[in-house]
């Protein structure tokens, strides 16, 4: 790796890191738009996170090592899945042949630590909480192996950069692929990142919450780690779906910077505008929904590998 | 002259429309019953030789199926103004308005199918039969017939749906040939049948047998046929059992004279084998507990249309018994259900526990359905003994001898039940009398079945060159020389 | 252009599988009209004839404008519950539909290696027509059974067209006349079958058994 491509990645990590709390601000400030409210001001996740680091962190007496480990072993998964996405053209710090199953499971060893604190804390809350969040885990993620893993059958390439770069947009078949493709994987953004319709991020009633009552019990530098790394997880599932659409032809790097502002700003919207329009499912309706994005996903495989 | 054999039924239909006495109905349909029926018959003899028209022609088959057809409506016609002078169930007003007009229609959808030679004309023509006949089940206008006519016209629906996926296969196994692109004739198909591609080709016939097999009434698909015919009025379930189910095997036996010279062959007679001989094993298994008089006659018949179609796989001599069959399972079918007609009328329960003691109560009928029942288990001298005796030694002589012991099997144990129900029906002295309201009159419907039981044994015992010259040609198209 | 066409009508046959509102079959039954519409407008953009118009033309009248009046009439005089109760798990049904659909395309690519056809087309239309069978087999209301009915014809239609551009009108107007008659019938029939039942079930049609 030279020098070159090695900064590239470092500006691309940093800034996913630095920005991914934007991201969730501008959302909110979206969904206060238009539900006729001012709402908080775009900065406010940041300020949320600066107050959350002078709060004293406290377990419960029930908890063991997990509760203190878990933190931050959640946070270190997401950084590294944060590595492995290409951001622009930047090629990723992490990129190797089969990268794309690490980047699946190392998301899922984040949540795996998450669903262990939560039953760690010992209160039926966040038990609730951690069996829905298993569940729901279990039916997603063959929405991601379908999806990109049909693209990447294709031309048998394994690694999400390449994946990536080998999408052009010449012919129409493929256009409606693609474009199947990304509903899917919105579909399955909106269920990882705990959004409507499958969790509700603002309200902490026990009807309505999956992620955020993972959580309750939380609080100080540890809840500072978990609210970070929920948006991080969002700005990495935002440019999985934004990639999709990236025109890799366009060679120039600063407009296509801007085409990718562009498109993951589009993306902001259409997840305020689902937010603010759908109502949470029933419960039992998750597992068929899921199920759904998956049929789209073995859809395009199949139609892939016929219309070479 | 083709063409005006089948529109006229149509015309006639338009006439009933219009005239609302249904004495005049009565006398116009019978009419034309009648010079259908002498047509249909010079046709046969081979005093008239029509000439093709672009989508209807005349070969054996087609005549032998055309006068089966006649044969049946003329018989059904004529009993028809009795019976719906003097119904079991009464408030059927606006059955009766329709009634004459449904009847014609039909005729003319049926004589289309049958005179048909390609396979869209075929398609069409026999929705229309379903069409015509699925009103006529819901003549009594209660409920067990409202809920037979709905299961009828969706299952039938269905099968005609497969079929058409069947002929749509067949235009596909075209493809590449010199057939491609043309009109699906069943003459050319038959020609050129050697050309076309296996695997499409067997994908056809299983859908179409498929298909067709809901509006023949054997198995797989039987149920619907068993319950429009066991709710529907006599005369329209004679009319079925009698000629539908005949007109949608024409449409199995085309397909397989298609397939006939291909490599297709062996693997279409094993499907045939096995859907008469699921058919006979599901009539033998529903006849232990069947209740219902007219459920019994409605099994039976799937019982004998699985025979002739076991015994079209099997081919040879069966074959030629099978062509016999089908011209005296008609006949004695319609006898039967004529005769159940009057004892419903009678008794007004389809039920075998609430019939009793017919023989003495009312003497014509009776003695009428133990003829009839001897005639449809072929006891000599009636005919259908002589064309099972054929299929019989045809089964005997083809490679595989154990069909005829699992199908003489099935067929006792049908014999058995079905004389035990009919002998209940008639002998047995019931605990409360039973007072007819008038001594019982010899009336049409005895008239009719006297005719027809006279006519079946003459048929078989005088076994006239015209009939046998006819079978020996249809034997010939679907390739079997003896 | 065909092969796009036919996977969104795929995709609608998998929302088929996992609703659970009735009015929603009568908006895919409407998609699938407009779907076939576009998919027989396609060649007339290279050869215009106002006499090929015909066709398409009733297809979009009957498919998207006629049947779903239609069935929603009967919908609003029979006051159906709004929801459908499946017989079985709405989550087993769409596997076993994407189960189902992987064999048929599997198949259909084994079979285009002898025969030339277009794969994406056939294999729509017939797994249309397993859906259809799967729908009016599995659920019990009986205007249900009819739509079933109709995504199996429109099943049929698909892979007809594909099939039959040889042989167009005979072929299309066979498809037609089936829907029209069948769903003008069992319309009424229907009509008929509210007044004198009180269920509208399947699960009632069990009168006539042995």
């Amino acid at each position: 790796m030279d020098l070159n491509t090695l900064v590239q990645g470092i500006v691309a990590l940093l800034a996913i890191l630095i920005l991914s709390p934007l991201f969730a601000g501008v959302i909110n400030k979206q969904k206060a738009f238009f539900t006729g409210r001012i709402g908080a001001p775009v900065m406010q996740p940041y300020y949320e996170l600066k107050r959350l680091l002078r709060k004293e962190t406290i377990n419960a007496n029930s908890s063991s090592f997990i509760s203190d480990i878990s933190p931050a072993i959640n946070l270190i998964a997401v950084i590294v899945a944060a590595a492995m996405l290409p951001v622009g053209l930047a090629k990723p710090l992490i990129s190797f042949e089969g990268d794309i199953i690490l980047f699946a499971y190392v998301l899922g060893l984040a949540r795996f630590f998450q669903i262990l604190a939560a039953m760690d804390i010992g209160s039926s809350f966040e038990g609730m909480g951690a069996s829905r969040e298993a569940t729901f885990a279990v039916f997603a993620e063959p929405i991601f192996f379908f999806t990109i893993g049909s693209i990447a059958f294709a031309d048998n390439l394994t690694s999400i950069y390449d994946i990536y770069h080998s999408i052009k947009l010449n012919n129409v078949t493929y256009i409606v692929f693609i474009v199947v493709c990304s509903i899917s994987v919105l579909i399955l953004a909106v269920t990882e990142c705990s959004r409507m319709p499958i969790d509700d991020p603002n309200t902490h009633l026990e009807l309505t919450m999956i992620h955020e009552v993972m959580i309750l019990d939380n609080s100080g530098v540890d809840l500072f780690l978990y609210q970070y790394s929920s948006y991080v997880k969002l700005c990495i599932y935002a440019i999985v779906e934004a990639s999709l659409f990236y025109p890799f032809a366009v060679q120039n790097s600063y407009v296509a910077v801007i085409i990718f502002l562009v498109v993951i700003a589009a993306l902001a919207t259409t997840l305020a505008v689902v937010e603010t329009v759908t109502a949470r499912f029933k419960l039992k309706y998750v597992p068929q929904y899921l199920l759904f994005a998956t049929a789209i996903g073995v859809l395009n495989l199949l139609i892939y590998t016929f219309t070479k | 002259m083709l063409l005006l054999a089948i529109l006229l039924p149509l015309i006639s239909a338009a006439a009933c429309y219009l005239v609302k006495s249904i004495r005049a109905q009565y006398y116009l349909s019978l009419a034309v019953s009648v010079l259908h029926l002498a047509f249909s018959f010079s046709l046969f003899m081979g005093w008239y030789r029509p000439g093709e028209f672009i989508l209807f022609s005349a070969d054996s088959l087609s005549q032998l199926i055309l006068l089966v057809l006649s044969n049946v409506y003329f018989w059904v016609v004529l009993v028809s103004f009795a019976y719906l002078r003097r119904t079991a169930i009464s408030h059927s007003v606006s059955g009766r308005r329709y009634y004459f007009l449904l009847l014609n229609f039909y005729l003319f959808a049926n004589t289309a199918a049958i005179l048909s030679n390609n396979f869209g004309m075929y398609w069409v023509a026999s929705e229309a039969t379903t069409l015509s006949v699925a009103p006529l089940i819901y003549y009594y206008r209660n409920e067990e017939a409202l809920e037979a006519m709905w299961k009828y016209l969706f299952l039938v629906s269905l099968g005609i749906a497969f079929a058409f996926i069947g002929i749509l296969f067949l235009m596909l196994s075209s493809n590449g040939t010199v057939l491609e692109g043309r009109q699906l004739f069943f003459d050319e198909f038959a020609k050129n049948s050697a050309l076309l591609n296996p695997i499409w080709l067997k994908a056809s016939f299983i859908f179409i047998f498929v298909g067709m097999s809901t509006k023949i009434g054997i198995a797989p698909m039987h149920s619907a046929d068993v319950d429009a015919t066991s709710n529907s009025p006599s005369p329209v379930a004679a009319l079925m059992a009698g000629s539908l189910r005949i007109t949608a095997l024409l449409g199995v036996m085309r397909i397989f004279q298609i397939v006939t010279p291909s490599s297709v062959h062996d693997f279409a007679r094993t499907i045939l084998i096995i859907g008469g001989l699921f058919s006979l094993f599901v009539a033998f298994v529903f006849m232990f507990k069947v209740k219902n008089y007219k459920r019994l006659l409605a099994y039976s018949s799937v019982e004998h249309l699985g025979i002739i179609t076991l015994a079209i796989g099997i081919g040879g001599l069966a074959f030629v018994g099978a062509m016999y069959h089908i011209v005296y399972n008609s006949i004695c079918k319609v006898v039967l259900f004529f005769i159940a007609g009057n004892v419903h009328r009678e008794f007004k329960t389809r039920e075998i526990a609430g019939v009793s003691s017919v023989i003495n109560l009312m003497p014509w009928t009776g003695w009428l359905f133990l003829l009839a029942f001897f005639a449809i288990s072929a006891i000599p001298p009636f005919g259908i003994f002589f064309s099972e005796l054929m299929i019989f030694e045809g089964m005997l002589f083809s490679g595989k001898p154990w069909i005829l012991v699992v199908t003489m099997f099935f067929m006792l144990f049908i014999f058995i039940n079905m004389g035990r129900a009919l002998f209940q029906m008639l002998y047995r002295k019931s605990e409360h009398e039973v007072i007819l309201k008038e001594p019982e009159r010899f009336d049409i419907t005895h008239f009719a079945s006297i005719v027809l039981l006279i006519a079946v044994i003459v048929i078989a015992v005088v076994s006239p060159d015209v009939l046998r010259e006819h079978i020996l040609s249809i034997s010939k198209d679907f390739g079997i020389i003896l | 252009m065909q092969n796009v066409l036919s996977i969104i009508f795929c995709l609608s046959l998998f929302y088929l599988a996992v609703t659970s509102r009735v009015k929603t079959y009568v908006t895919v039954l409407q998609l699938q009209g407009i779907i076939l519409t576009v998919l027989l407008l396609y060649p007339l953009i290279d050869h215009f004839s106002v006499p090929a118009l015909i066709l398409p033309a009733t297809l979009f009248i009957v498919k998207v404008y006629l049947i779903p009046k239609y069935i929603k009439r009967i919908l609003l005089d029979l006051d159906i519950k709004r929801i459908i109760e499946p017989t079985i798990q709405q989550f087993s049904f769409l596997l076993l539909v994407i189960s189902t659909m992987t064999v048929i395309f599997v198949a259909t690519n084994i079979l285009s290696k002898s025969t030339e056809i277009e794969t994406i087309p056939f294999a729509s239309g017939f797994s249309a027509v397993a859906v259809g069978m799967f729908i009016i087999i599995f659920r019990k209301k009986l205007i249900i059974h009819v739509a079933g009915f109709l995504v199996l014809e429109n099943g049929i239609f698909l892979f007809g067209s594909t099939i039959a551009s040889k042989l167009p009108m005979m072929i299309e107007l066979g498809s037609l006349l089936d829907i029209f008659v069948v769903v003008f019938l069992m319309g009424i029939a229907l009509n008929k079958i509210s007044s004198t039942l009180s269920g509208f079930e399947a699960t009632a049609l069990r009168r006539l058994k042995d």
